[in-house]
């Protein structure tokens, strides 16, 4: 029962962030790259979701015995976290940027426009 | 031609129409034999701020959004440094500096001479709420540990600076983070400061727009985001 659950939770999530990034696509919002990278790693997540037993194929040509379901959940953390990281990293890039844009707009339009000798 | 003026007082200024008014009637006209002029940086209020800062007679420079005090700092920082200042202050907008004390910092900068002068709230504790106070006390702790600097209070945002000092000194942060930041250019380029004994104005009003515990929170993980970036 819990894996029919959770079968179905996967799909759901898969099927609103594949609409959501091809809304994206058709609007221009979103790159071809980045569509197609979502389309793909979610489309994983549904195969994985519906075929469990996949796990053990990849466990078995990775290293066969001693490779652990945790080993696979523990890289998955490691590969969300690093994404994580990217989002931070870029969110932060993008706030600096925001700054730095209203900073020097308040400064043109509130200041040097008063005061005859700019100097930046 | 215009006058070059000489001692130029930042204020950044967050939704403060209630008070700002006042707090820059304050602002003594001279300081020494400098004239004074007042520059607000109207970070994004939605409120009257800019407005009652301008009919105060203040240069009023607003941001479009809310950035940060740090942001509006540095703004007006900037500002300060295109009129040429000889010394350029920062205090709050809240009314928890008493711009009567302008003059012994100042005065301080001048016979020092230091390139920093920091208003110091914790060398007098008087007034301050004890959880504020340990507050303090810690977040200085932090600033020792993220910039290798211990002063008295790292989170003052009552200083002057002399015109050599704010040339020198390089700022980034957007936040509260920016008392600390400061100290840490203090220490890296080795600028000589004193702290200064002040007093804090502890109103209903100001305790409201203090800093609250979760920006306390914020401000520790944005110190210890920048040691990580530096390591």
């Amino acid at each position: 029962m819990f894996l029919l659950v959770s079968k179905v939770f996967a799909l759901m999530l898969a099927a609103i962030v594949f609409a959501k990034c091809y809304v994206d696509f058709r609007s221009g919002t979103e790159s071809l790259k980045v569509f197609l990278f979502w389309t793909v790693t979610w489309g994983m997540i549904v195969v994985i979701a519906l075929f469990p037993s996949i796990i053990d194929y990849i466990l078995s040509l990775a290293g066969g015995r001693g490779v652990g379901l945790g080993t696979f959940f523990g890289m998955a953390i490691v590969f969300l976290f690093f994404i994580v990281y990217r989002i931070y990293v870029q969110l932060e890039q993008l706030e600096q940027k925001l700054t730095r844009t209203i900073q020097e707009l308040a400064l043109r339009d509130d200041w040097r426009s008063k005061h005859s000798e700019p100097r930046v | 031609m215009r006058e070059p003026p000489t001692v130029v007082i930042v204020m950044p200024a967050f939704n403060e129409a209630a008070v700002i008014g006042t707090v820059l009637s304050k602002i003594p006209a001279k300081i020494e034999s400098f004239n004074t002029i007042s520059i607000v940086v109207d970070d994004g209020s939605i409120d009257l701020t800019d407005e009652i800062a301008r009919k105060a007679g203040a240069h009023v420079i607003r941001h479009m959004a809310n950035l940060g005090v740090g942001a509006a700092t540095i703004t007006g920082l900037r500002a300060a440094k295109q009129l040429d200042a000889e010394i350029i202050g920062t205090m709050d907008a809240d009314g928890q500096h008493d711009p009567a004390e302008l003059e012994r910092l100042v005065q301080c900068l001048i016979d020092g001479p230091f390139d920093v002068v920091i208003g110091s709230r914790l060398r007098s504790r008087n007034g301050m709420p004890l959880t504020r106070f340990a507050a303090n006390l810690l977040l200085n702790l932090v600033t020792f540990v993220v910039y290798g600097k211990i002063v008295s209070d790292s989170q003052s945002g009552f200083k002057v600076f002399s015109k050599q000092a704010l040339a020198a000194i390089d700022l980034n942060s957007s936040g509260y983070e920016i008392c600390s930041e400061i100290i840490g250019e203090i220490y890296r380029k080795n600028l000589r400061y004193k702290s200064v004994p002040i007093r804090a104005v502890y109103t209903r009003y100001s305790r409201a727009k203090g800093q609250h515990f979760l920006n306390g929170i914020n401000l520790i993980l944005g110190l210890f985001i920048r040691l990580m970036r530096r390591t």
